[in-house]
């Protein structure tokens, strides 16, 4: 079964037999287990299942962070396995961006430093209205000079979603992104990516919260490594229900 | 790259001063090692003065220069470890940081920039000030120097300006050096290892690293191995030399090693405190290798130099003592002491400096030592180790027990004062002795009065039966002084013992404040990156004094091992110093320092709780949660 959302277009993401596993002998674990999924453009797919079935595993080989041991990651027309650690380097600071659950800024920039760094990395100078307007679409055109130490959780998060997007990245990866943060931010955080999707953008998100997946176009349920059951347009009850039955 | 690099320093204030404050000591011990050095070997000798005069001088200076030499070459050492192995520990305790530069694109190129960036800016920044720095530990090292009277009167160092550009090599070349090695490293974390709490831990060994730590420890073994074949010369040189391999060997291997003994740390014996600093050590044994590495430089390279002068000066004074046959001994100079043969007989010993040549052609080499003219029966009489000297009559030398580069049949070039005795042949020598003496026997004869006119002499006296005490002193001339020959052992030996004091002040003293400043700042550097983690250790329930306390055990943890591997370090140079006692005497020699070593562990312990104790309250002063909310 190849998971996939009705779409005409070519996935932004493709996986084809993704499998990894992690340690040997006795205390081998198959975290991925021939994963096969496209994740088309421009929707956004939240992935779910219980602790330690390969959610971050499967976002993280797909996103070229983590070595797979077999199977292929297609970002467009690039073979994410098939690249050397600089290629990888570059494909994050131009086509991927990341999200986190904990925040990942970098305590001694600024938020508008902060969210200059991967066009600094790119090798240019940052335009200053580049930069103020990645802060104004999350909200926070006023704190730029702040320090993440001097914003709340929710302030974090958004220049995080700010960081991620002014590459204007092929696809977003983030892994619980409202995992520390509480309903309001959490929401806050949500109406963002609802909106970048809005723009066209790719969203692959791993989520714990059937309230914020169901504001995803699509959920793709994991256990033991393995894809064992999907939902479109799916509601929060839905979405809690099937998590329920995953976990029994 | 460089704006991130600012704002990293701006943002890690006691990382960073901590690094800029060990290029700047290390930048000034060198610099002011250097130029007293260079000012020394150019010392002109008082205008006016006799060739004789001059002679000596040159003579003591000799000794200076030497002094200074082995002072510039372990400030070189300290230098080159402090300075490498803080700024390769201060890449190490960002790793997170790196991770996450990676994970919004940055290449190991990137990092690499940025570290080297941060590096230029902090050697720059330690250079500038540790050239002024340099001016002033001049001053203090060449009135250390005049007190400890290695020194002749109205010796300062003399600025030249060529030092700069060696003073900003030294500091820029070190910074980058040491970040260098460490940032080949640290570019290569995954990215990935930015989203785990903690760093994976790694043993820290790389496999440079650990073939130069076994080379470096062949190396002590090898120097071990030779040292009773090395003479008195070669094996003391040998013997000291063995510390200086061991330390960098230790250091090199110290995560190997913490990892292992680490491991026979008992766990969970002492209490909740107790068990937490245990498992931070055993967890990042690393970190623990990383914190004691200079004060394992620190300890073994000064206990190590300590012991070997302690040893061989009491191989000295027993060597004197055993081969000293007398019952009186008059000290004095110019007109020499003449006995009745009723009273007893005196063998004079007159002491002149000497231009001494050896080898010939292209390799011939002069150099001023000290020449000993003797007569050769009396000395013998005196001396019954010394062997057959009866060859030593006329135009010819014998090596003196301080002879090194020439033996018997050999010849060797003479000059004392303006006058040159052209190349006489060696026809003997005395055995070699560890507290060394003249270069050369010349026999009495070979100069004339007036080139011994100012010559300070010894006379053994050995009385006649039924003389006394008394029946020599009416002899003595005013100026000479008598002494009973044990008094004069003593006093030698304490004269010895002084002398040997003062060489390793001089060599050491600056170089073991230098390595303290590396001590506490490893201490202060580590204990400052743990901030999130006291925090975290709060949040579980610790209140601030047992963070402290925590991290005040962890820290005699590591001292402890730093100071046993120090220890490791010095017995390598006192077995060595054994072994050549052995050989060279005959009577395997060990006298420990033991005032000092307590006095380094004592401090040891001391001084790295008391920094630990300050660090880790200044880095609990915020309220934990102020630090944790800042999620990096
Ligand atoms: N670096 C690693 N080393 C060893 N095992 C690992 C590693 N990373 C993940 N695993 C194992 O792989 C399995 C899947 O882990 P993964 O992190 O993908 O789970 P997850 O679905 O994201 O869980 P959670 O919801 O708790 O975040 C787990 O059993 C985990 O223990
Ligand atoms: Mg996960």
């Amino acid at each position: 079964m190849i998971n996939t959302l009705p779409s005409t277009l070519a996935p932004a993401i493709s996986v084809r037999g993704l499998s990894r596993t992690y340690g040997n002998g006795p205390t081998m674990v198959r975290a991925a287990d021939g994963i096969d999924i496209d994740f088309p453009p421009g929707t956004w797919t939240a992935v779910m299942g219980p602790s330690g079935s390969g959610k971050s595993t499967l976002l993280h080989c797909a996103a070229g962070l983590e070595r797979v041991d077999a199977g292929r990651v297609m970002l467009g027309d690039t073979d994410l396995t098939t690249l050397d650690d600089d290629e990888l380097a570059v494909l994050r600071r131009t086509r991927i961006g990341f999200v986190f659950q904990s925040f990942n800024l970098i305590g001694s920039l600024t938020a508008a430093q902060n969210v200059a760094l991967p066009l600094r990395l790119q090798g240019r100078r940052p335009r200053r209205t580049e930069i103020t307007d990645a802060l104004a679409a999350v909200g926070l055109s006023d704190r730029a000079r702040s320090k993440p130490r001097q914003l709340s959780g929710g302030q974090q998060q958004r220049v995080s979603v700010a960081r991620a997007m002014v590459t204007r990245p092929e696809v977003l990866f983030a892994d619980e992104p409202t995992g520390a943060l509480d309903t309001g931010s959490a929401r806050g955080v949500l109406d963002l990516l609802r909106s970048t999707v809005e723009g066209g953008q790719t969203i692959v998100m791993v989520t714990h919260d059937p309230v914020a997946a169901a504001r995803a176009d699509a959920v793709v349920f994991l256990r033991d490594g393995r894809i064992v059951d999907r939902l479109v347009t799916p509601g929060v009850r839905e979405v809690t229900d099937r998590l329920v039955a995953l976990e029994r | 790259m460089m704006r991130l690099s600012w704002a990293g320093l701006r943002d890690r204030r006691s990382l960073f001063l901590g690094a800029v404050l060990t290029v700047c000591a290390g930048v000034a011990l060198v610099q002011s090692s250097l130029l007293l050095l260079v000012t020394a070997a150019t010392l002109d000798p008082p205008a006016g003065a006799s060739p004789i005069a001059r002679m000596r001088f040159a003579e003591s200076n000799e000794a200076l220069v030497a002094v200074l030499a082995v002072t510039l070459g372990l400030a070189g050492l300290l230098a080159v470890f402090i300075i490498a192995s803080t700024f390769a520990f201060a890449v190490e305790q960002r790793r997170r940081e790196l991770a996450l530069l990676r994970i919004v694109g940055g290449s190991r190129r990137h990092l690499r920039r940025l570290l080297l960036g941060e590096a230029l800016l902090l050697g720059v920044a330690g250079t500038v000030a540790g050239v002024p720095t340099g001016i002033a530990a001049m001053a203090a090292q060449a009135a250390l120097l005049h007190r400890l009277g290695l020194a002749p009167d109205g010796f300062t160092g003399r600025w030249q300006g060529w030092v700069v550009p060696v003073s900003v090599g030294t500091g820029i070349v070190l910074a980058l050096a040491g970040v260098l090695i460490a940032a080949r490293r640290a570019a290569r974390i995954r990215p990935l290892d930015a989203l785990r709490e903690a760093d994976e831990v790694t043993s820290g060994m790389t496999p440079v690293r650990l073939s130069l730590g076994l080379i470096a420890a062949a190396g002590a073994l090898v120097l071990i191995g030779l040292s009773p074949v090395g003479g008195a010369v070669g094996g003391q040189a040998m013997a000291t030399s063995v510390s200086v391999c061991a330390v960098i060997s230790l250091s090199l291997l110290g995560p190997a090693l913490a990892g292992g003994l680490a491991r026979l740390l008992p766990a969970g014996a002492t209490g909740p405190l107790g068990l937490l600093a245990v498992a931070n050590v055993r967890d990042d044994a690393r970190r623990a290798a990383s914190v004691a590495a200079p004060l394992v430089v620190l300890t073994g390279l000064l206990l190590g130099q300590a012991g070997a002068a302690s040893t061989f000066t009491a191989a000295g004074r027993a060597e004197q003592r055993h081969d000293t046959r007398a019952d009186l001994v008059v000290e004095g100079t110019g007109t020499p002491l003449t006995l009745p043969p009723a009273t007893g007989v005196a063998a004079t010993e007159t002491q002149v400096p000497v231009a001494l040549t050896t080898g010939s052609g292209d390799m011939a080499y002069t150099r001023i030592t000290s020449g000993l003219v003797v007569d050769a029966g009396a000395y013998t009489r005196v001396h019954p180790d010394a062997g057959d000297l009866t060859g030593l009559r006329g135009a010819v030398v014998a090596a003196g027990p301080g002879a090194d580069g020439f033996s018997p049949g050999d010849t060797v070039g003479i000059r004392v004062g303006d006058t040159d005795l052209g190349r006489l042949p060696v026809v003997a020598a005395v055995p070699q002795r560890i507290g060394g003496g003249a270069s050369v026997l010349l026999p009495a004869g070979l100069l004339t009065a007036g080139q011994l006119a100012d010559a300070p002499w010894r006379s053994f006296v050995t009385l006649a039966p039924g003389a006394g005490h008394d029946d020599v002193a009416d002899a003595v001339p005013g100026s000479a002084t008598l002494v009973g020959v044990e008094q004069w052992l003593r006093q030698d030996g304490a004269a010895r013992t002084s002398s040997s004091n003062a060489v390793l002040v001089a060599v050491m003293g600056l170089g073991a404040l230098y390595a303290l400043i590396g001590v506490v700042n490893s201490v202060v550097i580590t204990v400052g990156a743990r901030r999130r983690e006291f925090a975290a250790a709060r949040t579980a329930g610790l209140t601030r004094a047992q963070v402290v306390r925590t991290a005040v055990t962890e820290s005699a943890l590591v001292t402890g091992f730093g100071l046993l591997l120090g220890g490791t370090a010095a017995a390598g140079t006192l077995l060595a110093a054994l072994i050549t006692t052995g050989a060279v005497s005959g009577r395997p020699t060990l006298d420990l320092p033991w005032t000092l070593a307590g006095a380094v562990v004592g401090c040891g312990f001391l001084i790295t709780a008391a920094t630990s104790v300050l660090a880790s309250r200044a880095a609990t002063r915020e309220r934990p949660v102020t630090l944790l909310a800042a999620r990096e």
